[in-house]
């Protein structure tokens, strides 16, 4: 299970990642360090929480490689950079530590990407949460609209109360990185559900025909796929409120992966899928029979398409017939499409007539 | 004047031209742009033989103008630092068609492949109307003599005009002890690329290691391909010919000339490879008495005794056998010659030559060089260059249909990291392959002389001293490999390894842990480094092998490596011993190492310039494998064992070192080696139309 843990708690658990190092090299062998294995192979379905989770499979990173030798160095100065934050009282953003990483010889990091990794890496080992090593994510946090009031605690500590209709513009609410209750307190709301929206184009036009009044919904700017702050809220609201959430998206296999992780948990975050996933969202569009029924503008899946719908194929998360059938659905037509090519029948289309046919099926209009 | 002498005369006129006419494409002017490399390779030819005949070191400069863009006249100008020609002798060289000692003797010379300087004479004459001038010193006169030598097309003669004597001075106003300069103008084409004079040069430069060439090309660009060798090539002997490969026109000749009083003594003193015994049966089988006299053979006797000879006319079945001819008649380039002109001229990363033993086809002795340099700034997705000699003579044209291109393409080339696409023709690559062929008598496809005929056994021959370098190559891409993947295990166990166990050890306030366990555990291989390095101070190449046992197990090994015997080099400062394995290859047995130890082998290559040997093939017999050497490979081994013993057959296993060679050790009252002797044989080579020479005057 998912907790914070209190600075001592998090050098305890750092120090034991150390450990292992340490004592294989007294012993006389390479050091090395163990992590679950993070690919679709290792994740099952955790029935109690309703989310896919990682396995028992382990792999050893060890320092008989010059490549994981120096990943084995790297998290070393990681945990030691982290420690100093700690002590220090101050918190530092994932690019800010892959530039600090710079002074470090031979432990630097090559890429952002590599940065990131790792300190998921230690989230993972350690069981703790990227707060607790006080890093912060560069990640946009979304945007909402709607009439759902909430109070968040500003920067000189004070309490605001925010209402995503009356008290922001056109753009609507922006989401801070952290969404934990000490940040943010979710109040009262008069809606029916949370739409989940992938493109900041369809957010506009929504908000544009006013859909979130017309329909008493929120709407919620996803940003592509959602940081991990707008997992996090969207699950809070939906477990708070007890509203649904669903979710629209293009028609891709990608979008498919953006639908996964908000709903069963992404592979990457699979430590701390309970803490993220909305098991109870459900996915509106565009699905393959739009497509067809539609007739909408599309474009031939590339080769990496198919590649991705092959891999979704043997996903565990995907393995519900519905899931099944969608993607082979999507196979045979051999075509993608995207949320905005609604416009094909004019602006209005989506919010007059796809929508509203869509969300009767679902039983919310 | 008769009629008949009137007609005689036109006849004659008409013949010159219109022989240059029927004959340009394998005299070498049937383009422009062909017949500027003509002139430059017949001068250049020229040169280096002279200076070759007098163990000189050749330095030539070839100055090309253009005289007049719109009408294609272009300036060539040679000037070489050889012997140079007596001012009586000028006239034959450059005005008799197949004059010089080149066309007589069988022996490998450059000057089989052309028609001599005379036809660039005709040529020019012919084009411009104007004679060539030369200028001439030799080391016993103060001074140098100059002509200008033409040809009068009315008279059929070689004309001689403007002769005097005058003092010839260097750019830096010193006098010029000896050497020759041509200078003629002719209608012809400079072109840059693959087929031009540059790359002629460039080529010939490569295969003539010891010639310091410059040029200086329309533009006034100057390009200097400098000496990397001060030994010259080796001093060919003529040889006489051996009875496979004569034809009826030769022993007819040699019969009619012969002063000897019996067939067997003829036979055994005319040719090669014949013994008292062969002598005896090739009269039998040809049904001639031993006691005939050659000069009385008739013509059905002669064409019984060619028949013997090759072995059409049997004794019980079999033919008469014969030994092999010497095969000293020849001068290979050598294969850390043709690395260091290679290495010069191509920036790379891996060269490998490689020097055949020589060989017999056909009754003439042939050899096969080969050369493949790997690397650098050679494009990756262009077909290989080829560079293709014979005789020390670049071939420039006909590449697709010459023999040695063919040798290359039949090689797989796939297995040896170069792309070939289907596995045929040429491969691509940034590689440049070089193949050489030196014989007494080289088969062209056409009288042009541009490409080598398909022979079996040539073919076969040159295809495998290819494969050599292909093995050669495939063995330097893995070595590469594993190299780089050694350097890492180095960079982790030197740096990476201790910052881990210094900040674990700091982070958790304990201790930092010893890590030669975790060392062994990491590295668990046995490791061999190797430096070749040139020592300035004692001028030797000093070679170190360093072993590391990063195993948990005692290991021990015999290491041999490579080394430049057969060119002379010595081995010192061997301190741990060993023993000659064969050729080239000293084996040590190495005391047993203990797990984490290490041993060190040194030594010293006396004998060598810097730059000779740079690379050290190691070796290693044991039963852990050694990353940086490669296991013994016994075939390699028994390989040049063979070698070994052609070579040593030859009399070519070693090679003489550079003290026999000394540069112009002329003293000035010494007569200077005359390039051009009195008496000569008859040239081999027909000429066309029953004529002998075209200029008149001689013989």
């Amino acid at each position: 299970m998912v907790k914070r843990h209190s600075p001592e708690e998090t050098k305890v658990a750092m120090h034991e990642v150390v450990a292992e190092m340490y004592d294989k090299m007294v012993k006389g062998e390479p050091p090395s360090m163990t992590l679950p294995v993070r690919t679709k192979n290792n994740i099952g379905f955790d029935s109690k929480l309703g989310v896919y989770k990682y396995g028992k499979k382990r792999s050893t990173r060890d320092a008989t490689s010059l490549g994981s030798a120096k990943q084995l160095l790297r998290t070393l100065h990681v945990v030691e950079f982290i420690e100093q934050m700690i002590d220090a009282g101050k918190s530092s953003t994932l690019r800010e530590m892959y530039y600090i990483s710079e002074s470090w010889g031979m432990g630097k990091f090559g890429t952002q990407n590599d940065s990131n990794n790792l300190a998921e890496d230690l989230e993972i080992v350690t069981k703790c949460l990227r707060e607790d090593f006080k890093l912060r994510p560069e990640e946009d946090g979304a945007r909402m609209i709607g009439n759902l009031t909430l109070r968040e605690r500003n920067r000189r500590g004070e309490w605001m109360t925010i209402n995503a209709r009356d008290d922001v513009g056109d753009s609507g609410y922006g989401l801070p990185y952290n969404v934990e209750e000490e940040k943010i307190e979710l109040l009262e709301h008069d809606i029916d559900f949370i739409m989940a929206i992938e493109t900041g184009g369809m957010f506009d036009r929504l908000v544009e025909n006013g859909f979130d009044e017309n329909y008493r919904c929120g709407l919620l700017h996803l940003k592509g796929q959602p940081a991990r702050s707008t997992r996090r809220i969207m699950k809070r609201m939906s477990e708070e409120w007890d509203v649904p959430v669903i979710v629209f998206l293009d028609g891709d296999p990608w979008s498919f992966r953006i639908f996964a992780s908000i709903a069963y948990g992404a592979i990457k975050t699979a430590h701390i899928s309970e803490y993220l996933a909305t098991p109870s969202a459900s996915y509106l569009g565009i699905t393959s029979d739009d497509i067809m029924a539609y007739e909408l503008p599309s474009d031939d899946l590339s080769k990496k398409d198919i590649e991705a719908l092959n891999a979704e194929l043997t996903d565990p998360r995907f393995a519900d017939t519905w899931w099944q059938d969608q993607i082979n659905m999507m196979l045979d037509l051999g075509l993608k499409a995207e949320q905005q090519s609604l416009a094909k029948y004019g602006l209005d289309f989506v919010t007059d007539t796809y929508l509203p046919e869509k969300l009767k099926e679902l039983g919310l209009a | 004047m008769g009629i008949a002498q009137k007609l005689a005369d036109n006849q004659k006129q008409v013949a010159i031209s219109e022989f240059f006419e029927k004959n340009k494409h394998f005299l070498g002017f049937d383009s422009l742009a062909r017949s500027l490399i003509t002139a430059v390779k017949e001068s250049v030819d020229n040169s280096l033989d002279a200076c070759e005949e007098a163990r000189m070191l050749p330095t030539l400069r070839i100055q090309i103008n253009k005289i007049d863009a719109n009408k294609d006249i272009i300036e060539m100008k040679t000037t070489d630092n050889g012997p140079g020609i007596p001012q009586q002798s000028v006239e034959k060289v450059f005005g008799q068609l197949l004059f010089g000692s080149r066309f007589h003797a069988i022996r490998q010379s450059r000057g089989q492949q052309g028609i001599g300087i005379t036809g660039v004479v005709m040529y020019s004459q012919l084009t411009t109307g104007r004679p060539t001038h030369v200028r001439s010193k030799i080391a016993t006169e103060a001074t140098a003599s100059v002509v200008d030598i033409g040809l009068d097309t009315r008279k059929n003669k070689a004309t001689k005009s403007n002769a005097a004597r005058e003092i010839w001075e260097d750019e830096n106003g010193e006098l010029v002890e000896h050497g020759l300069e041509v200078t003629c103008r002719m209608k012809a084409k400079y072109q840059k690329g693959r087929q031009s004079v540059w790359q002629y040069l460039r080529m010939t430069s490569i295969v003539n290691p010891h010639a310091d060439i410059t040029f200086i090309d329309p533009e006034g660009e100057v390009h200097h391909w400098p000496r990397v060798t001060e030994r010259l090539p080796r001093v060919v002997e003529s040889i006489k010919p051996h009875p496979r490969g004569i034809h009826l026109g030769q022993l007819q000749r040699m019969c009619n000339e012969s002063q000897d009083s019996r067939m067997t003594v003829f036979l055994r003193g005319s040719f090669s490879g014949v013994s008292s015994r062969s002598a005896k049966e090739l009269c039998e089988a040809s049904e001639i008495s031993e006691k005939t006299k050659p000069k009385g053979l008739k013509p059905e006797q002669m064409r019984s005794l060619l028949e013997a000879m090759q072995g059409e006319k049997t004794i019980a079945g079999k033919p008469v056998k014969l030994l092999n001819p010497p095969t000293n008649c020849l001068s290979p380039i050598e294969e850390m010659l043709i690395k260091k002109g290679l290495s010069k001229t191509i920036d790379s990363r891996f060269i490998s030559t490689m020097t055949r033993a020589p060989t017999v086809a056909n009754g003439n002795p042939y050899q096969v060089e080969v050369g493949l340099i790997f690397g650098g700034s050679m494009a990756a997705d262009k077909h290989v260059e080829v560079l293709r000699f014979a005789n020390r003579v670049p071939l420039m044209y006909q590449q697709g249909g010459c023999l040695l291109t063919k040798a290359i393409e039949a090689v797989n080339w796939r297995q040896y990291g170069l792309e070939q696409a289907g596995g045929k023709g040429l491969p691509k690559g940034p590689a440049a392959i070089l193949v050489h062929l030196a014989s007494t008598n080289v088969q062209f496809t056409s009288e042009a002389k541009e490409a080598l005929a398909d022979n079996a056994e040539v073919m076969e021959e040159a295809r495998k001293a290819i494969m050599e370098m292909g093995r050669g190559l495939k063995k330097h891409l893995q070595k590469k490999k594993k190299m780089a993947k050694t350097q890492e295990k180095f960079e982790l166990i030197n740096d990476i390894l201790p910052a881990i166990a210094e900040k674990s050890a700091q982070i958790l306030d304990r201790p930092v842990p010893d890590l030669a366990g975790s060392i062994t555990k990491i590295m668990s291989a046995v490791i061999s480094e190797t430096q070749t390095t040139w020592n300035k101070e004692t001028k030797m190449t000093d070679v170190s092998v360093v072993l590391f046992n990063y195993t948990s197990r005692a290991r021990s090994y015999t290491i041999l490596c490579t080394w430049p015997e057969k060119f002379g080099a010595t081995l010192d400062n061997n301190e741990l011993g060993g023993r000659k394995e064969a050729t080239g290859v000293w084996a040590w047995k190495l005391a047993t190492l203990d797990p984490g130890e290490r041993i060190t082998l040194s030594y010293s290559l006396g004998g060598l310039e810097k730059g000779d040997w740079t690379e050290t093939d190691v070796f290693y017999r044991g039963s852990q494998e050694v990353i940086g050497a490669s296991k013994m490979d016994e075939k390699f081994l028994d390989e040049i064992r063979q070698q070994e013993k052609a070579l040593r057959e030859a009399g070519m296993d070693i090679i003489e070192t550079r003290d026999n060679e000394s540069l112009l050790d002329f003293e000035s009252d010494d007569e200077p080696t005359e390039v051009v002797p009195d008496e000569y044989d008859q040239p081999t080579v027909e000429a066309p139309e029953g004529q002998q020479t075209l200029f008149g005057g001689g013989n």
